[in-house]
């Protein structure tokens, strides 16, 4: 491997911007960090580079561990957005620079320079000063400087970002040619999707610090696994489908045959669809692909080879489809046609039309909606506005229905609402939050999450499970929701007893086994943490020690709820997320 | 005017004919009549009164410790300035605003200040008595008041230039394999000269036009610690206003050619610079 990152982690004032980080890059890669801005992508970079430490983890070079190296002696080859030329310097000087600091000899030096400048195309221009040529002459001359000293790893950051769009065309063609030429194992830093795509072999997704997903262009295109991944990659319908015995309901039909597990019960999933998999029909008989809803032409954008469409979505199911279409909250889907589809039926606004969907691709996120749950609609709709839930909403891209219970929390009533529970049920911590928790979780609620009025965004995330069953399904939620804040995550293993007697080799492999399934099924880094004691008054002290913190916990049994989640539910202002499966 | 180019504000005219008049009126006007008073004596006159052993002494001492000040406060005031731009510490402000004391001082004040500081019997001058350092009467004592009260010209003249230096330009460099040292020598250095050339300049020129703070530390011994504007003011006190023009005149034309030499070094080096690129 070339460049292997081990959870590298990186604080700016107490929040992290690179968080848990790993990573294998292999010889001769051409590898993508791509991420909105403030997303770390360039701090983890310039780690790399050794211009910024980290506060943990380990960077390795073609297997020298250089953690604690000084970027002169890592032998990589940085280029940055602005170019950052030597001025005063000529091409000439500026290209040998980094052979003098070596006391290469002048006419080895001139032969390397005039074979960097014929690779980034620029020769005959040894004598010029930088501010005499243009932006991309300045930026290839800025590769061939980091190119110099032969070094083993390249690193550009978002190096065609003051650039215009025809010379950054011409530029990436010349460093993806000169790369592989080379065959220089090159990470390149940008927040355009289109520059990705174009000159990556592999790229690795990041937003708020963590890692998000590493796979091939075309993989990471079709079968994302994350909400981010999803919209960030391209425009995509995020859409709200049921899984079923059948397969995949979207609307009104099943549109794929999705592995559903036998015998689970029927859930709420995210499905993603992108514009160009949708079709429109003038009836829902002339639809080629699944019928899904009904919909009305919102707007038209003729952009030359494809036109692009809002559509409302009307009912046409008998159960309405929530869909929400990337960036706001209202229900149109965005729709892509091509030359020929066009042709076939034409469109214009304000046209009923009947929806279909060729391919649908269902995330693997088990958050997908929420439901603010209280005793009257007045209280629900306010519970709906927690500012905590609002950012996880907006984070999520999803929705947060409301449902009143109006006997919430009184023993042996029934559910008002006959409907099962859907997506993830929110409560407010008080009054008599572990009763109310209790009372839902006995009705059927699974994903729990108990939220005290004046919760804001964690720092850190604790996570626990008790009982094996729901060990993978707090993993997946833990994974899930921390994609969506920048927070750390730490799994508390707790044990009963004292320090002594928790010697025992299965505890240890316990807390192991949960981390590596975390980062194996889930892409999940976290710390571990070992306490000993009584699970719920550990996890009380634990939340009580510092603020900002949330807590995932997995449960399995209901019996003396009361008792042990009383003070977990009562007494704090932190969140708890509550993680109910059946022990099978 | 038709060598004016032509420009988005308009009042070529009435700005180049305000910049005239005003330099006109107040330097060269002036220089002139100090020129024309000295150009009334007798050339053996002139002669006798600037380059008598008094006068030598002090023109020594007034640029030797003027050349001096500003060396020092180009090292020193670099030092200040990369801190003040580099670094975020508490008290940054405080210090930044203390920079600019000595402008706002009477010179005179500065002179106590340093003499009551640096006399045998203060604080640092009592300290530095048994190692047999004398620094109030004797040059030293010249050439510290002179650095005092030129110090902010150096400060302020490359905080700009600093703050332009890119750290990337010095992340590149290290990341290209240079060391520390190396980066300021090759990097750093060249972008702040033309900046530093100028602080030294103000610096020096400011130095030898001083006169309150200095009077008062240097004892003013003739031939020993005696500056020339000192010497003019003397020849003032006893009504030889020729005498005094005349080292006036002196003055003026050795800060002249000083200051025209550093202007040049400054030209020749853009012009060096652009020539590279051809």
């Amino acid at each position: 491997m070339s460049i292997t990152l081990d959870q590298v982690t990186k604080h700016y004032g107490g929040a992290p911007v690179v968080n848990d980080v790993s990573l294998e890059i292999g010889d001769g890669e051409f590898f993508v960090l791509l991420g909105p801005s403030g997303s770390g992508k360039s701090t983890l970079l310039r780690a790399i580079a050794g211009l910024s430490g980290v506060d943990h983890g380990r960077i390795a070079l073609h297997g020298r561990d250089v953690t604690h190296i000084a970027a002169r002696k890592r032998g990589v080859g940085l280029v940055f957005q602005n170019y950052a030329l030597f001025d005063h310097m000529t091409v000439a000087d500026n290209i040998e620079f980094a052979l003098r600091v070596r006391h290469v000899r002048a006419r080895a030096r001139r032969q390397r320079r005039q074979e960097l400048l014929r690779l980034v195309a620029l020769e005959g221009m040894d004598h010029r000063l930088p501010a005499q040529l243009s932006g991309g002459q300045q930026q290839r001359v800025a590769v061939a400087r980091a190119l110099a000293h032969q070094p083993e790893v390249l690193l550009l950051d978002e190096p065609f970002g003051a650039l215009d769009a025809k010379i950054r065309e011409e530029l990436r063609r010349t460093i993806r040619q000169v790369q592989r030429e080379l065959g220089i194992t090159t990470v390149l830093v940008t927040h355009d999707q289109d520059e990705a795509f174009a000159m990556a072999d592999r790229i690795g997704i990041m937003n708020l610090g963590r890692l998000l997903e590493v796979g091939a262009p075309h993989d990471l295109y079709v079968r994302p696994a994350t909400r981010f991944v999803a919209t960030f990659l391209g425009a995509a319908n995020l859409l709200l489908a049921r899984s079923t015995p059948d397969g995949i309901q979207l609307g009104a039909s099943v549109v794929a045959p999705a592995g559903h597990v036998a015998g689970a019960p029927e859930h709420e999933v995210v499905a993603v669809v992108r514009p160009e998999e949708v079709e429109l029909a003038p009836t829902r008989a002339a639809l080629a692909a699944r019928y899904v809803a009904e919909g009305v032409i919102e707007e038209v954008v003729f952009t030359g080879a494809l036109e692009r469409l809002r559509v409302r979505l009307t009912d046409g199911a008998a159960e309405p489809l929530p869909a929400f279409a990337e960036g706001d909250a209202n229900t149109a889907l965005q729709v892509t046609r091509s030359r020929h589809a066009q042709r076939g039926f034409e469109v214009h606004a304000g046209q009923a039309v009947a929806i279909g969907v060729r391919r649908v691709h269902v995330l693997s996120t088990p958050l997908s909606s929420f439901t603010a749950c209280a005793a009257s609609a007045p209280l629900a709709e306010a519970l709906s506005r927690q500012p905590l839930l609002a950012e996880l909403v907006a984070r999520m891209k999803t929705r947060v229905g409301m449902r009143v219970e109006p006997q919430l929390g009184v023993p042996n009533a029934a559910c008002e609402t006959a409907a099962a529970f859907v997506g993830t049920t929110v409560i407010a911590a008080r009054p008599e939050g572990a009763q109310r928790a209790e009372w839902l979780l006995r009705r059927g609620a699974q994903d729990l999450l108990i939220l005290p009025e004046q919760a804001s965004a964690p720092q850190r995330v604790l996570i626990h499970w008790m009982g094996e069953a729901a060990r993978s399904a707090t993993l997946a939620v833990s994974a899930s929701v921390l994609r969506h804040v920048p927070a750390e995550a730490v799994y508390v293993g707790i044990f009963p007893g004292d320090a002594d007697s928790a010697r025992h080799p299965p505890g240890m492999r316990e807390l192991l086994d949960a981390r590596s399934e975390a980062q194996a099924a889930h892409g999940l880094e976290m710390r571990t943490e070992l306490r000993f004691g009584e699970a719920t008054q550990e996890l009380s002290a634990r939340l009580a020690d510092a603020p900002a913190q949330m807590l995932i916990v997995g449960v399995t049994d209901l019996a003396r709820f009361g008792a042990r989640f009383g003070a977990l539910l009562d007494g704090g202002s932190w969140p708890v997320l509550i993680v109910q499966r059946d022990a099978a | 005017m038709s060598f004016a180019k032509p420009s988005v504000l308009p009042g070529f005219g009435l700005t180049f004919g305000f910049t005239t008049l005003f330099l006109s009126a107040i330097v060269l006007l002036p220089l002139a009549a100090l020129t024309l008073a000295a150009a009334s004596m007798q050339w053996s006159d002139f002669l006798a009164v600037v380059l008598s052993a008094r006068a030598l002494g002090s023109y020594r001492l007034s640029f030797g410790a003027s050349l001096l000040a500003a060396s020092i406060n180009l090292v020193f005031g670099s030092i200040i300035a990369w801190t003040l731009v580099r670094y975020e510490f508490p008290g940054r402000k405080i210090i930044d605003a203390l920079i600019d004391m000595p402008f706002a001082m009477p010179t005179a004040v500065s002179g106590i200040a340093l003499t009551t500081v640096f006399a045998p019997t203060g604080w640092i001058g009592g300290l530095l008595q048994p190692l047999g350092v004398q620094v109030t009467y004797t040059w030293l004592g010249v050439t510290l008041a002179l650095t005092l009260i030129s110090m902010p010209f150096a400060v302020r003249t490359l905080q700009p230039a600093l703050l332009e230096v890119q750290g990337e330009l010095e992340e590149a460099a290290e990341t290209l394999g240079a060391r520390r040292f190396y980066v300021f020598r090759r990097i750093i250095l060249p972008t702040v000269l033309p900046a530093l050339l100028t602080g030294f300049t103000l610096c020096f020129a400011r130095a030898v036009g001083e006169y309150g703070s200095v009077i008062f530390i240097a004892g003013n011994l003739p031939m020993k610690t005696e500056i020339t504007p000192l010497l003019i003011v003397i020849h003032l006190e006893e009504f030889d206003y020729q005498g005094a023009a005349a080292l006036g005149v002196v003055m003026l034309a050795i800060s002249f050619v000083v200051l025209l030499t550093l202007n040049l070094l400054q030209a020749w080096r853009r012009r060096r610079h652009v020539r590279a690129a051809h």
